[in-house]
């Protein structure tokens, strides 16, 4: 039986100063896949470019290569005017200098965003790329997961072998939040195909605070949806967390090395909330794994 | 060769005989000239071929549309989306001008789907299903429900829960299903307009 074990746990690594006094907790290990998370940002106010200003400045410590968004990119009105100021002013320097930005839809979003070339959609509600040799990233679309997209993801998944499998969509599938909380019809659907092919990681938005729930099945899962928005004290106690922070707006640091994924979650007062990794280890065979057994350790 | 051809007129004069004598049970179909013949059909799967049928009408006049429209592509020019957009709903709303509820989900198909939604929403998994749709679709009152026009651009799309789509028929990708209040829309995708709805689909 191939196996998969995922463990979180939070360990003190490498401090590295940060620009704005952010200490940085990632390893920047030779050769390691770098990306940063930002989730329901579409707002255009003050608290999107706070955090837009921080993720600006941790670049130059940690050199990211591209933004996964988790939806919502553009609440209101989405006017030309609108992808200006929600959009290309708060993350132009990132633009500027070549990183990549990948949206997921929120169910703020029209559906017409996967035509904006900068959210790198090709023109698609959900599609999949591959960063680096060994890691495959699935956009999702969870405000209309038909029939379609689902036989989609099982033809990819499947096609993924063993590739790190991190998912992104809007809608998360455990959540402690009270707005919302986890939304149990859609894990009904995704989650065995999850668990069936060894997902590892899925980083979600909507709630608007952020969460790093315990895993689950074996999968790891991220709100991430404070980027922009926040509802304070939204986070109820639940089995589900493991950690959550609803006092301010966040983003994630995101670093791949081997079997390792390390994260790094920032406020916009540039305080680290939370940092871990989460370790993949597969059979000693190296084929893909099937199940996933979690084991948490601090 | 002879022989098989008298052995398949007499399965067709028993499978006639056998359709005439369950007519009540059957509904009928109009031939290709035009006269009317006893079928074997389940009316379910009529209501849905009809709905499909008329979909798929619909979707000859958005591809006809999106032919006179500039293309939807990749580009960073948000306004040529937005020009897209606005050429595409208005050449769809000049031919549908006429355009009234029930074209599409007619009263029929509107009944034959609170049908295939009631087990979603009566039976075990009603609760987490009315909160996923509670939890996103927008009141009348932020969209109001008139065919063939736009669904507002700052109002947000609500989430159609899986369960609902896996019981629904499959769309083209044209356009799509939605929820308002308790309305279940038809959306052309692209174009952004309301092309139909059944009012208190979700009960």
């Amino acid at each position: 039986m191939q196996r998969l074990f995922v463990s979180i746990f939070v360990l003190a690594l490498t401090i590295t100063p940060f620009a704005e006094g952010i200490t940085l907790k990632l390893p920047m290990k030779e050769g390691s896949l770098r990306f940063a998370i930002i989730g329901d940002t579409g707002t255009g106010d003050s608290h999107q470019r706070d955090v837009a200003r921080q993720l600006t400045a941790s670049r130059a410590q940690f050199p990211f290569q591209f933004v996964l968004m988790m939806g919502d990119n553009m609440y209101g009105a989405d006017n030309p005017s609108d992808f200006v100021k929600k959009f290309e002013e708060p993350y132009k320097p990132l633009l500027d200098a070549g990183v990549k930005f990948y949206a997921a839809l929120g169910n703020h979003d029209d559906p017409s965003q996967r035509f904006y070339k900068p959210f790198n959609m090709s023109g698609e509600k959900y599609y999949t790329f591959k960063p680096k040799a060994g890691v495959r990233i699935f956009a999702l679309d969870s405000n209309y997961m038909d029939q379609k997209q689902l036989d989609w993801l099982e033809k990819e998944l499947t096609a993924s072998g063993s590739d790190w499998k991190i998912c992104f969509f809007h809608h998360p599938l455990y959540s402690s939040g009270e707005t919302h909380g986890s939304n149990d019809v859609l894990r009904e659907q995704l989650e065995p195909r999850f668990v069936k092919h060894g997902v590892n990681v899925v980083f979600t938005g909507h709630e608007h605070f952020y969460e790093r729930i315990k895993p689950q099945k074996g999968v790891a899962y991220f709100i991430a949806g404070n980027s922009a928005k926040l509802r304070r004290g939204n986070i109820n106690e639940s089995d589900l967390k493991e950690k959550g922070f609803d006092q301010g707006y966040t983003f994630m640091l995101i670093e791949i090395a081997g079997d390792e994924l390390y994260f790094q979650t920032i406020s916009d007062k540039a305080t680290t909330i939370d940092s871990g990794i989460v370790h993949r280890a597969t059979t000693p065979d190296g084929k893909p794994a099937v199940t996933a057994t979690p084991a948490a350790r601090k | 060769m002879p022989q098989l051809n008298r052995g398949m007129g007499l399965v067709a004069l028993v499978i006639v005989l056998s359709a005439g004598a369950a007519q009540s049970e059957q509904s009928t179909l109009k031939s290709a000239k035009g006269t009317t013949r006893p079928t074997k059909a389940n009316p379910d799967a009529l209501v849905l071929q009809d709905f499909k049928h008329r979909v798929e009408q619909y979707v000859e006049l958005h591809k006809k549309a999106a032919k006179k429209s500039p293309p939807l592509k990749e580009t960073t020019d948000t306004a040529k989306i937005k020009a897209a957009q606005q050429v595409l709903a208005d050449t769809i709303q000049s031919a549908r001008t006429g355009a009234r509820r029930g074209d599409i989900f007619t009263p029929a198909v509107s009944r034959k789907f609170k049908q295939l939604m009631y087990p979603e929403l009566k039976g075990p998994d009603a609760r987490e299903t009315k909160k996923v749709i509670k939890d996103d679709a927008p009141s009348p009152a932020v969209v109001p429900l008139k065919v063939n026009t736009h669904y507002p651009e700052a109002a947000p799309l609500s989430t159609v829960p899986p369960n609902l789509l896996e019981r629904l028929p499959q769309l083209p990708p044209q356009v799509d299903y939605r929820i308002v209040g308790k309305a279940l829309l038809l959306r052309d995708v692209d174009a952004n307009l309301i092309v139909d709805y059944i009012p208190n689909a979700i009960q």
